[in-house]
């Protein structure tokens, strides 16, 4: 069973998903439970069954599907995929339990089931086609959810949605078809399997172009500046549900994508573009962060607050290094975990109260001293206060980037500031002061279903923060064979010096050690 | 006396399809439409026809005569459908077949 | 002895814990005794390994498990215990020991007791792990962790708008600090390869000036933020808003003291960039003096004090940035004592007069409140630095130092804000406790404090006195590791002439201060007097217009820049693009859709001019193939 873990990780909850129309409607949230638990467990087993030593591609499948064309179902994790579909397999499982009264909770439930397997098949695939297929599949529950379950602007909100990054995917998609192309030109097979393009080098102005293509489409998934505006309509109109999920999994799919396809397929674009790129994402982080400050809705701060921690994970994406990228992968957990974490309690509250507006609030910690507590701890962890999550990936994310450049590094890192700022406005605009208005007065503190969702997220948002050692130790011995590999693929000089040459550097030390001898 | 080529018979072809052409534009009755289009097919023939005659080639005619096939039951289908049509509507004007407007 | 590290260290955390397990229910005192209880293990633990290190032992040096490693980088969290951090391991507990005690008393009434003992116990915690991490990524834990706990503390009445602004206004400015000393810790990483003080001390001397001088100011700009100096010094007056044992422990003794340790614990990188040293120092004497004087005409007694705390942050970085690493020490060991005595009395004086501040309302209060008195004037005596209190001995060798290293400027200065501080210690100490009962004129009926509360201070009152005498011991112990220079001016006759100079300076600022404020026609200021409409005044009290300045100019102007960047940029110009070009997708297909009128005669129209078109475009295709050459050579005439 062990061999086909991928494929039943993936397939599992699709099935379950089909059997879920015909359960009783009574019934259907412990069904739904149940199988998201199962999927969870088996995730845990992924994790367990997982050599945490071994850097390449593990538990690989591969079945023909269109061999003329070199398509096939190829399935793989390594340490970079392995943490992030148990992740999406974690935030399923609480995202059902903790499931509020909805209308239609079959439909959703059902829906979640196969976000999921989209999910997890998009971070398990090592084929471009299959890694095509359950990207743009994933944008069909979350587009249900949104046009189902949103808000009044659900429709405009789902269409953008549904319609900006289908279009980004497209040119991903002509990216992939010329990719596929190149190498059928270069080795006379046809061939989508990433491991083979990985051993591809191409030109550097083929790069380039083919760069720009991924980027688009993975930049408009993350979201990047000036594509992120159907960000803040999809949270803001989604359901609490849909926020987690596309918080906490979605996005990554796009920052995800950059370490599996652009940096190792095209190592001196990757170079070229650096600066640009990390211009772009320090704009990201500091105008996200500023607009957040001026929202008045707060599932709206979050929303941008999202944007502007991706920004970080962009940067250090874009460092090349082990320390960046490492802290861009442990990143993308954090910030699933947080922004996760923080939109399941906007909708504690929504839940109550029925309203998002920061002003209708005030003095919470009088009343919900528990619910204060957690969103404290979660703000906190947002902020990237240090034995917190987050602060792990940020600081990695940023020490990396500072071997690139100084004062590009000194201008992210203004994040940390402006980030402390709109997130303690927000908190003592929620929670501080007086109640001022008598329908507050008497909202019931957080309960036990509630916080079933919520202790797990708060404790995996401290154990990682002073223990990340179990996490990052698998996705540094990843990254650095995607480094090596990129420095090896490397080219044009500056690429060569930019990537820095792990193999080189233990056969210097230890030179250098035996001279001190 | 000029020979009859290869180009007399494309330039025939060709006058019969631009008259066809015009027919199919500027027509509002249905069952003119029709004739337009015949004549349109009827010109495509004719071309099938000499240019299989100039390469000696039997394939164009048998063509021609697939084509012949062709017209045949479309004007008998086109046909059974304008009587409908004219039986409901009582008229077969062009311009009041609009139902399939965008 | 690691035992004891591990005691000293977690006691704290658990107590924490403990207290927060009570966090939302009503007052119990249990929450409030176990934590002291355990710092005061805690203490004890620290004075055994004080007492190991005074006796010569081994620097303890232990490594409790990996935080972070990936790539080259590798952070343990490692704890040393050393001359420096036992010295800052027994201020930070003996402070904080007393202060809990003493709050038990303090926030008797309150009833967010069991929270504030939680905080509180946190705070000791971070602040432990602040002085006794092995790496820089340690020191930022505690770094932020104390930050995490001042804010909540600062806003521990979270009711009242104020606090919660304060407490989000200190947060935030460390954090601009803290960008700074991330900085400084990534330069370190990239140059020295490892983040371990030891390590990276001994790679230093290798790197050029250059990037040691950025090292140096990078990690002193953190120093700035949780030190407040100046221009990141507004967030410590306003730090008052949080209950008074808050302000002895954490504003007072111990978290704004660690900028002051963070310079003393990178002693040997910032002796390699004596310019970067002397900017330090200047910029201390500068707030020194700045402080005190803002200080000078003050109408709260606590933001007095914080005043005072904050000029005598100056003096500890003028002497460390001199390179007098050990003065700095010791004068950080006994301002922390007297400081947090003076708080602990303001507290009381604020209990007995329902946390009423101004010092104009009270008077006279020496009758009622004799022990509070005697220790708030002792504490002062001790701040004034007259022999033979702790501050004599501190605060002396720091002009010593100042004479001796030949910077007369910053000598001047400082002997100047010794004068100020006088004065100004005696101007709330004379308006609170002699003169005129004024108090009565607002119906406050003040009461001493609870003798537990007294007794709590009184090993801070002991210490405020004696603590001087611990100089030549302290001096002989961490000279081990401190560039340790017995600062002496060679001439004798200079050196009396210079300490009973100062002596006599101080005493006259202290009668002057009893002489202009014990006099009975003291009047509660009402804005008419003559003196409260003059510039110099104004300029004072407004506290140099700089928090109006970052109000009017860098808070508003932010706030509008937020909103203009999402209300203008990110809805009309980001979003209005995207939607604009969707919108010219659908206008085309609006536009386009009469095409689809259903006649059968247009569409065949249509579809005839589509077949010309891409006929003609074949044609034009065609003949660009054919020609493809001769196009080439015409366009290359052309010059294209």
């Amino acid at each position: 069973m062990i061999d086909h873990i991928l494929s039943i990780l993936i397939f599992f909850p699709a099935v379950a998903a089909v059997f879920g129309f015909i359960i009783q409607k009574d019934s259907i949230r412990t069904y739904g439970v149940a199988v998201a638990t199962i999927e969870f467990a088996l995730s845990l087993w992924l994790w367990f069954a997982f050599d945490t030593n071994a850097s390449g591609m593990q538990f690989m499948e591969h079945a023909a599907l269109v061999p003329a064309f070199g398509i096939n179902y190829i399935l793989g994790v390594d340490g970079i995929s392995l943490f992030i579909i148990i992740l999406a397999a974690f935030f399923t499982m609480i995202g059902i339990a903790s499931l509020t009264d909805t209308k239609n909770v079959k439909n959703m439930i059902v829906t979640l089931l196969f976000l999921q397997m989209t999910m997890v098949g998009v971070f398990a695939a090592l084929d471009a086609i299959v890694f095509y297929v359950f990207w743009e599949l994933s944008l069909v529950p979350m587009l249900y959810i949104i046009g189902a379950w949103g808000g009044p602007l659900r429709i405009y909100a789902s269409i953008k949605f549904f319609l900006y990054t289908f279009t980004g995917s497209l040119v991903m998609l002509v990216g992939i078809l010329f990719m596929a192309y190149f190498y059928f030109q270069a080795t006379g097979v046809w061939s989508f399997a990433i491991l083979d393009w990985y051993r591809l080098i191409l030109p550097e102005t083929f790069q380039l172009w083919l760069f720009v293509a991924f980027f688009i489409g993975f930049a408009i998934k993350v979201p990047m500046f000036p594509f992120h505006t159907w960000l803040p309509y999809a949270h803001g109109q989604a359901p609490t549900i849909g926020s987690v999920m596309l918080a906490a999994i979605l996005l990554k799919m796009g920052t995800y994508a950059f370490i599996r396809f652009s940096l190792p397929l095209f190592p001196d674009a990757s170079v070229f573009f650096m600066f640009p790129i990390a211009i772009l994402a320090i704009i990201m982080v500091i105008y996200t962060a500023m607009v957040a400050y001026a929202q008045k809705d707060i599932k709206q701060v979050i929303a941008y607050s999202s944007i502007s921690h991706m920004g970080i994970i962009i940067i250090g994406t874009f460092a090349l290094n082990v320390e960046g990228i490492s802290g861009s992968v442990f990143l993308m957990l954090g910030h699933g975990v947080v922004a996760g974490g923080l939109f399941l309690l906007v909708g504690v509250i929504y839940d109550r109260r029925h309203t998002k507006m920061m002003d209708q609030f005030g003095g919470l910690a009088h009343i919900m001293p528990r619910y204060a507590t957690i969103f404290g701890i979660m703000m906190m962890a947002s902020v990237g206060l240090p034995l917190t999550i987050n602060f792990v990936g940020e600081f990695l994310s940023l020490l990396g980037f500072y071997q690139q450049s100084h004062i590009l590094t000194l201008l992210a890192g203004i994040g940390i500031i402006v980030g402390a700022i709109y997130m303690l406005a927000a908190y003592k605009k929620m929670f501080f002061g007086e109640v001022t208005i008598e329908e507050n007065r008497n909202l019931p503190d957080v309960n036990k279903r509630e916080l079933i969702a919520l202790i797990p997220l708060v404790i995996i948002a401290i154990w990682l923060g002073v223990y990340p050692k179990p996490v990052l130790e698998p996705i540094s011995n990843s990254v650095e064979s995607i480094v090596q590999l990129m420095h090896d693929k490397a080219q044009t000089e500056e690429a060569k010096s930019r990537i820095p040459n792990l193999a080189g550097k233990i056969v210097i030390t230890k030179a250098s050690q035996e001279e001190a001898h | 006396m000029m020979e009859i080529g290869l180009n007399h018979y494309l330039v025939l072809s060709t006058i019969l399809f631009t008259i066809g052409l015009i027919g199919v534009m500027r027509r509002k009755n249905l069952l003119l439409l029709f004739f337009a289009t015949e004549i349109l097919l009827n010109s495509v023939n004719i071309a099938f026809a000499a240019i299989s005659h100039f390469y000696g080639d039997l394939t164009g005619q048998m063509f021609a005569f697939f084509v012949i096939a062709i017209a045949a039951s479309e004007v008998a289908v086109g046909l059974g459908l304008l009587i409908v049509w004219h039986k409901r509507h009582s008229n077969i004007d062009l311009d009041a077949l609009s139902t399939m407007k965008g | 002895m690691e035992k004891y590290l591990y005691i000293a260290l977690f006691a704290p955390l658990v107590g924490s814990m403990f207290a927060a397990l009570f966090g939302a229910r009503p007052k119990t005192v249990i929450a409030g005794l176990v934590p002291s209880t355990l710092l005061l293990i805690s203490l004890i633990a620290s004075s055994v390994l004080l007492v190991h290190i005074i006796g010569g032992g081994e620097v303890i040096h232990v490594e409790m498990m990996t935080w972070m490693a990936t790539g080259d980088l590798y952070i343990p969290f490692g704890f040393v215990v050393d001359q420096i951090s036992v010295t800052m391991m027994m201020v930070v507990t003996i402070v904080s020991t007393v202060v809990h005690f003493y709050a038990i008393g303090y926030m008797d009434h309150d009833k967010g007791f069991n929270r504030f003992f939680a905080w509180l116990s946190a705070f000791v915690f971070s602040m432990l792990i602040l002085v006794m991490s092995d790496n820089y990524a340690g020191l930022f834990i505690g770094w932020e962790g104390v930050g995490l706990c001042s804010w909540g503390l600062i806003g521990f009445w979270y009711h009242k708008e104020s606090a919660t602004w304060a407490a989000n206004e200190a947060f935030i400015m460390n954090r601009i600090a803290d960008l700074g000393m991330l900085i400084g810790i990534f330069l370190i990483y990239w140059n020295t390869g490892t983040l371990q003080y030891e390590e990276a001390f001994a790679a230093m001397p290798g790197l050029d000036n250059a990037t040691l001088t950025w090292m140096g100011i990078f990690l002193f700009i953190g120093a700035m933020g949780k030190s407040a100096q100046f221009p990141l010094h507004t967030w410590l007056a306003d730090a008052m808003e949080g209950p008074t044992p808050v302000s002895a422990l954490i504003h007072a003794a111990t978290m704004v003291t660690a900028g002051v340790y963070l310079v003393i614990r990178s002693n040997e990188l910032y002796s390699l960039i004596p310019n970067v040293g002397l900017f330090i120092a200047s910029l201390g004497a500068f707030v020194a003096i700045f402080a005190a004087s803002m200080a000078l005409v003050n109408r709260d007694i606590k933001r007095v004090i914080a005043y005072s705390t904050l000029s005598q942050l100056g003096y500890m970085f003028a002497a460390a940035g001199l390179g007098a690493y050990w003065v700095a020490l010791f004068h950080l060991m006994a301002h922390a004592f007297f400081k947090a005595l003076l708080f602990l009395g303001a507290g009381n004086v604020m209990h007995a007069m329902d946390s009423e501040l101004d010092p104009f309302k009270m008077g006279g209060l020496g009758k009622v409140m004799k022990a509070s008195m005697i220790m708030m004037t002792l504490a002062s005596i001790a701040l004034a630095g007259l022999f033979p209190l702790a501050g004599f001995f501190s605060k002396d060798v720091i002009l010593e130092a100042a004479f001796a290293e030949h910077h007369f400027i910053i000598y001047t200065v400082l002997l100047l804000t010794a004068g100020l501080t006088a004065f100004y210690s005696f101007r709330i100490i004379a308006l609170i406790f002699h003169g005129e009962e004024r108090y009565k004129l607002f119906g406050f009926h003040p009461h001493e404090a609870y003798k537990f509360m007294l007794v709590a201070m009184s090993p801070l009152l002991i210490l405020a006195i004696i603590a001087g005498s611990f100089r030549t011991t302290f001096f002989s112990v961490v000279e081990e590791i401190l560039s340790a220079t017995e600062y002496h001016i060679h001439s004798h006759v200079t050196y009396w002439v210079m300490t009973i100079g100062t002596q006599l300076f101080v005493i006259l600022a202290i009668a002057y201060a009893y002489k202009k404020y014990m006099s009975r026609d003291i009047k509660v200021p009402d804005g008419t007097s003559k003196m409260e409409n003059s510039f110099k005044y104004k300029l004072l009290i407004n506290q140099y217009y700089i928090p109006y300045f970052y109000e009017e100019y860098l808070v508003k102007s932010y706030r509008e820049l937020s909103t203009v960047l999402w209300k203008q940029v990110d809805m009309k110009i980001v979003d209005a693009s995207v939607d604009g070009i969707a919108g010219i997708i659908y206008g085309t297909g609006e536009k386009t859709r009469n095409m689809q009128s259903g006649n059968l005669s247009t569409m065949l129209k249509w579809m005839v001019a589509g077949t010309v078109a891409m006929l003609s475009l074949a044609v034009v295709f065609g003949l660009a193939v054919r020609y493809s050459d001769e196009i080439k050579t015409i366009l290359s005439g052309l010059g294209v």
